[in-house]
């Protein structure tokens, strides 16, 4: 047999869906963006790409397959959450599309879809909720390893949200809100 | 003349990155920039792009109404957050319905108002355009006298339509500081490279890999140190250094500083006082 590609493999298993090609074109409009559809495959993006060499995302492909509809194929793929966010892509874009934004919105519907977020966000989003902040302050070594916080090196306090218990409530919300453009 | 302008540390730089924070505290005062901390401010969403769209511009307007509410441009050294600040300011303009549903629906449930009139500042523009060459000049009265290789940083300079700080693919400022500081430098075709930096979220390896082979490349070319002005940056090529040269299976031992660290130096501050004893990179062999 002829060696074929995963993403052909999943091409022969699905049915594009041109229901959400419409989603998310209405989406990036509402971000000022344009449709991966003006996509013409000449993989500048890809060739520049900064997570190609060693997690082979390859944009252009990612474009392609959005443009054909297979955009749930994408979403449960792996490869979205490959994207170092370096804008690359989108800086040298013939089109003007912009393939790492393409990602994060795809991102966002996997997260809103329940699906288990990777990495370090679960903790770094708790975090942020409570505290208003990624992290919490770290204690820090010097060169004659001895520890330092923020008191002992005289930066003064961060401060954070003054309602933390609205600041909490608003972003709750955010589970629910979309970017909308429907 | 003294111009005043709010701090805008966001995450990194105040829990972590802290030689970047005491040495913009330090330098800045004498450079006639007025730093002011203000209360109630919170993440910039950037690290949740991926989670939710809504939310990082959000939390960016958020940060930006409590600063133009005092009446203060912004500083946001880390340009992650200037990157994030300056594309919410634009989709703000260009949206009326996200405009409609962040910043009259949620950002007056905190009672907040966000005109969008303020400026924007990053270290680079800041030191470059703001205090100017000349006042730097001025101030040097110690020399640097190393080569040093520049890294912008992806957000620093990507992409050209957020009004970034530099150009995106021939940034010249940071060169043209260091030189001003008595430093040489000169290109070098890794310098547009990712540091991997944001990688650290999901992909930890790949990320310390990343990092590890640009310290190689500048380490490689024979340059004396690496300047720096981002803190995920930092947070890869100067205090994981070590575990990055493992990734790659080299010596690594180059001095990474941050470019309000150099200046500092060159202004004659005390090491210390730009919190040079905490950078985990080979520091002291050049100081
Ligand atoms: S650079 Fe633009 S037009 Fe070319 S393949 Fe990538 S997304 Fe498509
Ligand atoms: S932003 Fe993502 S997809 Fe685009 S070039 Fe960088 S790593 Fe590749």
């Amino acid at each position: 047999m002829t060696e074929i590609s995963s993403i052909t493999d999943l091409f022969n298993m699905s049915k594009p869906e041109s229901s959400d090609i419409r989603r998310l074109e209405g989406e990036l409009k509402v971000l000022g963006l344009s449709s991966p559809n003006i996509c013409f495959q000449c993989s500048k993006c890809t060739s520049g790409c900064e997570a190609m060499k060693l997690l082979e995302l390859q944009p252009h492909s990612v474009m392609a397959s959005t443009k054909a509809g297979f955009i749930q194929e994408i979403i449960d793929s792996e490869v979205i959450w490959t994207c170092v966010g370096c804008y690359k892509c989108k800086e040298r874009c013939p089109q003007e599309v912009s393939p790492v934004e393409v990602m994060y919105v795809l991102k966002n519907w996997y997260v809103a879809s329940g699906k288990p977020i990777p990495g370090d966000y679960q903790n770094m989003l708790q975090n942020m909720i409570t505290n208003g902040f990624m992290q919490g302050t770290m204690e820090v070594l010097d060169t004659e390893n001895r520890a330092h916080d923020r008191g002992s090196l005289g930066l003064p306090e961060i401060k954070g949200p003054k309602d933390t218990a609205k600041f909490a409530m608003i972003l709750s919300r955010m589970a629910v809100e979309r970017l909308g453009g429907e | 003349m003294t111009k005043k302008i709010g701090l805008y540390p966001g995450c990194v730089i105040p829990t972590e990155q802290y030689g970047y924070e005491m040495s913009i505290r330090k330098i800045m005062p004498e450079l006639g920039v007025e730093l002011v901390d203000v209360e109630n401010i919170s993440c910039c969403g950037a690290p949740f792009k991926s989670i939710n769209l809504v939310m990082q511009t959000y939390l960016s307007a958020r940060n930006m109404a409590i600063f133009e509410m005092e009446d203060l441009d912004i500083f946001a050294p880390c340009p992650q957050c200037h990157l994030s600040l300056t594309e919410t300011k634009q989709r703000l303009e260009s949206s009326g319905e996200l405009r409609e549903k962040i910043v009259s629906r949620l950002l007056e449930e905190e009672g907040l108002e966000y005109k969008g009139a303020l400026k924007i500042y990053h270290t680079l523009d800041l030191l470059h355009d703001l205090v100017g060459i000349d006042v730097l000049k001025g101030k040097v009265n110690k020399p640097l006298g190393w080569n040093i290789a520049c890294h912008y940083g992806c957000h620093t300079i990507r992409y050209t339509g957020a009004d970034r700080p530099d150009s995106a693919e021939h940034p010249m400022k940071m060169e043209s500081i260091i030189t001003t500081l008595g430093g040489t430098t000169s290109d070098y075709s890794e310098k547009l490279n990712c540091c991997g930096g944001p990688l650290m979220t999901t992909h930890k390896d790949s990320a310390l890999t990343k990092a590890g082979e640009k310290l190689k490349a500048v380490q490689e070319r024979g340059f004396d140190a690496l300047a720096i002005v981002c803190p995920l940056g930092g947070r890869v090529l100067d205090s994981k250094q070590e575990r990055a040269a493992g990734m790659v299976g080299e010596k690594l031992d180059l001095p990474v500083f941050y470019l309000t660290q150099l200046v500092g130096l060159s202004m004659g501050m005390e090491p210390e006082s730009l919190g040079l004893n905490l950078n985990k990179s080979p520091v002291s062999k050049l100081i």
